[in-house]
């Protein structure tokens, strides 16, 4: 009891006025602001793809990238609503439909073009410098929306980190075609497949526990005002 | 075991918004507004707000755990994670929920560390010692007597009453032994014990209050 009691005491003498977070739409808008940015540079020193207009305008292309940015940013709003405590799981469910026309539209893309092209489907031309492109998209979103989610340690941590691992997944695989050409189609659903299941998987694996040292350093008395 | 009974809840305040809901309502303070004033750095507000809830998550946590101990800790780590993550409450939106997402989550990490902790180890109590309780290192619940105050005070005793102390109680005598060995009468023996041990009683108190 006294020790409760106590423990009021030292939390009020600690008790700094605190700057309160503002709302989740505004931190979601935020976060994409700095994607954009992050895009836009990428794009200036890199340089896009020669025929984006035109495969912007195949509507197989269009909606794979749409549907694959409207699942980074709904993800990323789920992820910055859930974050705070009380509020519903079903934010959970926000990026459900977009991410399956996402992977329905790649399934059937590849699917299609794996019967008319074969096993020719599969060639690796300069992938490994879509890999870092890859790295250089992705780890900045991650480590941006892990900065801006630290608050969630506490709470929820497991499906933060799986909606955030998911948006900046969907975000870097609507991002990279528009930067390589990957002419064998097959690329295509691996690159985003793999690209999802890569960085969702590391985020379900490392969230928690990078989260759980956030949580030690937000608990550590004298860290925090 | 039992499980202990279930203490009286204070009734969640719920407030739809801090401008609809600043005042108190039903005699309730407004968690709402205190924690808004709290997030300014209003320190008795804070203070107010966390005696309040106080009781009410130590009612929550009782739900989950047996041992007194272990609902308070929880408590503790629910007040500690409040003050970390203050900041992410929003005044426009219900207190309740937020706090009982908080106690919930912290509760329910409590209850699996436990669950990780009883897989792999087992509570050790003093009928698994063999030794005697100082070989052992327990610690002996009650303090021992302090036996050379209990002397020094028989010896500050008067000669008639210190006698009679000495037969009965240190030599353990009954009355009529006692009587035949001093030459005195069981009633003079009676009044004498019952002065001594009157006046060891105050003599040892006074010396308990005054280390």
């Amino acid at each position: 009891m006294t020790r409760t009691d106590e423990l009021i005491d030292s939390l009020v003498e600690r008790a700094a006025p605190v700057q309160r977070l503002r709302p989740p739409l505004v931190r979601t808008a935020l976060w994409l602001g700095f994607a954009g940015l992050l895009i836009a540079l990428i794009a200036a020193g890199h340089g896009m793809r020669a025929d984006v207009v035109q495969q912007l305008r195949q509507p197989a292309f269009a909606i794979t990238v749409g549907a694959a940015l409207a699942t980074g940013i709904l993800s990323a709003l789920a992820a910055f609503t859930v974050s705070i405590p009380g509020r519903s799981r079903w934010w959970l469910a926000l990026p459900l439909p977009p991410l399956v026309v996402w992977m329905s539209t790649i399934g059937y893309g590849c699917f299609a073009d794996w019967i008319s092209l074969g096993p020719e489907g599969f060639r690796f031309g300069e992938e490994l410098r879509c890999a870092a492109l890859l790295v250089l998209t992705s780890v900045p979103l991650a480590t941006a929306l892990a900065a801006m989610l630290r608050y969630a340690a506490m709470l929820r941590s497991g499906a933060v980190a799986l909606t955030g691992g998911l948006a900046i997944a969907a975000i870097t695989a609507a991002v990279l075609p528009l930067f390589h050409d990957h002419d064998a189609t097959a690329m295509i659903l691996v690159w985003n497949l793999g690209t999802a299941a890569l960085i969702t998987g590391a985020a379900g694996l490392f969230g928690r526990r990078i989260f759980g040292w956030m949580a030690a350093r937000l608990l550590a008395p004298g860290v925090h005002g | 075991m039992s499980p202990p009974p279930r203490r009286h809840q204070t009734p969640l305040t719920l407030v739809a918004s801090s401008a609809s809901g600043s005042a108190a309502r039903g005699g309730q303070r407004d968690w709402s507004s205190l924690m808004a004033s709290a997030q300014d750095g209003d320190r008795q507000a804070y203070r107010t707000l966390l005696q309040d809830v106080t009781p009410y998550l130590r009612a929550l946590a009782s739900r989950c755990f047996r041992d007194p101990r272990d609902t308070e800790d929880a408590v503790q780590d629910v007040l500690l994670t409040v003050h970390a993550v203050r900041n992410t409450y929003d005044p426009a939106r219900p207190f309740g929920p937020w706090l009982v997402a908080i106690a919930n989550r912290r509760i329910i990490d409590r209850l699996r560390r436990q669950t990780r902790t009883r897989l792999r180890e087992v509570e050790f109590s003093p009928e698994h010692e063999t030794f005697l309780p100082e070989a052992a290192n327990f610690q002996v619940e009650e303090a021992p007597p302090d036996e050379a105050a209990l002397h020094a005070a028989i010896t500050a005793l008067p000669r008639d009453q210190r006698e009679a102390i000495n037969l009965l109680k240190l030599k353990e005598m009954s009355l009529k032994e006692a009587a035949l060995a001093s030459g005195r009468s069981v009633s003079a023996l009676k009044v004498a014990t019952h002065r001594a041990i009157k006046s060891l009683r105050k003599r040892l108190r006074q010396s308990d209050e005054t280390p």
